[in-house]
């Protein structure tokens, strides 16, 4: 049992509690000169101030906070990490360096910090030796100066629509994404403990929102080459999520619940099955010999669903160019591509929440952190806290969707919906069998 | 009641605000970053470099179609299941729901395959 560092609400609301009080600080100075002037008793600012640094502003301040961390940690930290991981993952696998350029290659820094004698070290690297991290930057910052060419022949409210519909349902996904026990946005807490009853299906909901913005990219900008890409992507995420779904269901007859919470609450308890009690095992689903086939199924289209090589049919740029995103330009082209690896990263955690017992994981040590919530209280926090094994985690599945995905060659398209309606579908309806009659046949 | 959902959903309905900001944001954001420099060449639609020949606003196959019905079918039928898993009680399973469950799942299973043998060919 580990417990949390990020405590998102309590941190965001003592933010946004500092932040007000900070800013009535010059009404409070008006409303003392008023009060000097000659002004009557309370002052003609005190309603205002009060409104100001009052409890309805502050939460409401303190969910804007928290909803910028959580937009900040998933696009400006995890996105940024996966795609180096990515780089550099392929590039070892066909047995080269990949990216290289790190923060020696900016001039500016290598003049300055670079000089000084033992700190400078990491700036003074020469550019064939650095870390690559700085490469996903530049590739950003490069994205942002390009130019957006809109095809004449385009429906060009939509041609600019459809980017905001990808990118707007990608990010939706992580406010049901919880990263610990304290680190969430969507919920609540009851007893002391958070919970979501819709968080799961939330995440469902919010993967089948692509397709709609990515038949509108095909379909709009008006190229043979987006239509047949559009077409196709929107056909294999559609099937894909069938599938999940059922597999999902599967897993919801042992766990009784969509609750991502309780998921990972029951996961952390030792493994239990009917009469089978292993002490040193975990109670993950991945280990229930029920849930196998449920396992492997979630896993592939998790895969498909964030349109990863086998699957990456939609982008196919030996036969298609760059499938649906073929018109896009500049910054429309980056978002769109880029947040493939979000859906992708989403894809990670929901198998961790759903399989992998999402951010339990041993406690070595404890430190005291103040509690934000309460003035003057402590809790404790392990050297290792919940983000840190449940973001491993991700990064773990994902290394594994990298190596997947540069090992094996791409599926063809009629293949691809072949794989998902006449082979996953069933499998995935025989593993809502197999965990039907497990459960019936031990427990009744 | 009300003011408990609301409570637990103006996060998700602020986020979803937000998350529309985002992509917007960037895009207005590059308008003061990025030079445009259209010209009528650039703006012809990509076909490898040739002059674009026909529409591409076509009529599109139709197979397209079965799977936007087998899709919806099992939509629907994914929040039965999924309704069903929710209040699995073992307990209290009974032979006749859990062959009422087989049943539906079997014919969901052969309408699908029935519905794809139909397409041999796939053109998508």
């Amino acid at each position: 049992m580990s417990g949390h560092l990020i405590d998102l609400y309590g941190w965001s609301g003592a933010l946004a509690s500092f932040v007000l009080w900070l800013l009535s600080l010059p009404f409070e100075l008006l409303n003392w000169i008023a009060l000097q002037t000659g002004a009557q008793k309370p002052g003609p600012l005190v309603g205002f101030i009060d409104w100001l640094a009052g409890p309805d502003l502050t939460a409401l301040v303190a969910l804007i906070v928290a909803i910028t961390i959580v937009l900040l940690w998933a696009t400006a930290f995890h996105l940024l990490i996966i795609m180096w991981i990515e780089r550099k993952m392929y590039s070892r696998l066909q047995d080269r360096r990949g990216i290289m350029i790190g923060l020696g290659s900016v001039e500016i820094l290598r003049n300055t910090i670079g000089r000084i004698p033992i700190l400078g070290a990491p700036f003074r690297r020469p550019s064939h030796l650095g870390t690559g991290f700085l490469q996903t930057v530049a590739d950003g910052v490069k994205l942002f100066q390009k130019e957006v060419i809109t095809p004449e022949k385009a429906d060009k409210w939509m041609f600019h629509t459809a980017p905001v519909i990808i990118a707007a349902s990608t990010l939706l996904l992580f406010v049901a994404i919880p990263w610990s026990d304290g680190f969430w946005l969507m919920g609540s807490i009851e007893n002391g403990r958070p919970v979501n009853p819709l968080g799961i299906l939330f995440i469902l909901a919010a993967f089948s929102i692509a397709p709609l913005g990515i038949l509108i990219a095909g379909w709009a900008s008006n190229n043979k080459y987006t239509l047949i890409g559009g077409m196709r992507a929107a056909a294999q995420l559609m099937s894909y999520e069938i599938p999940m779904l059922l597999c999902i269901i599967a897993l919801v007859v042992f766990a009784g619940t969509l609750d991502p919470f309780e998921l990972v609450r029951k996961q952390t308890a030792p493994f239990s099955l009917g009469p089978v009690q292993i002490s040193f095992l975990p109670n993950w689903y991945v280990f229930n010999p029920f849930l196998w086939i449920a396992f492997v199924v979630v896993f592939v289209t998790v895969i498909a669903e964030a349109e990863r090589i086998p699957f990456d049919i939609p982008e196919a740029e030996a036969e298609l160019v760059e499938g649906w995103t073929t018109e896009y330009s500049g910054m429309r082209f980056g978002i769109v591509f880029g947040f493939k690896w979000l859906r992708a990263l989403a894809g990670a955690a929901l198998i961790s929440i759903l399989f992998l017992g999402g951010w339990s994981g041993p406690v070595f040590a404890t430190f005291m952190v103040p509690n934000m919530a309460a003035a003057g209280q402590m809790y404790p926090v392990p050297i290792l806290p919940q983000e840190f094994w449940f973001t491993l985690r991700i990064y773990l599945i994902f290394v594994v969707f990298v190596w997947i995905g540069w090992s094996v060659p791409r599926v063809r398209i009629d293949q691809i919906l072949n794989i998902g309606w006449k082979r996953l579908v069933p499998l995935s309806l025989l593993s809502i069998l197999l965990a039907a009659l497990a459960r019936g046949a031990w427990w009744s | 009641m009300a003011t408990d959902l609301l409570a637990r959903y103006l996060p998700v309905a602020l986020f979803a605000i937000f998350a529309l900001l985002f992509p917007v944001g960037t895009f207005l954001a590059t308008r003061f970053i990025r030079r445009d420099n259209p010209t009528p060449l650039k703006d012809l639609t990509y076909e490898c470099g040739e002059v674009p020949e026909g529409e591409a606003m076509i009529q599109f196959h139709f197979q397209y179609y079965v799977f936007a019905i087998i899709f919806v079918v099992f939509d629907v039928a994914a929040i039965f299941l999924l309704l069903w898993a929710l209040s699995f009680d073992a307990t209290r399973a009974t032979q006749v729901g859990f062959a009422a469950i087989v049943l539906f799942v079997a014919i969901m299973f052969a309408a699908t395959n029935y519905a794809l043998k139909k397409e041999e060919v796939l053109y998508i």
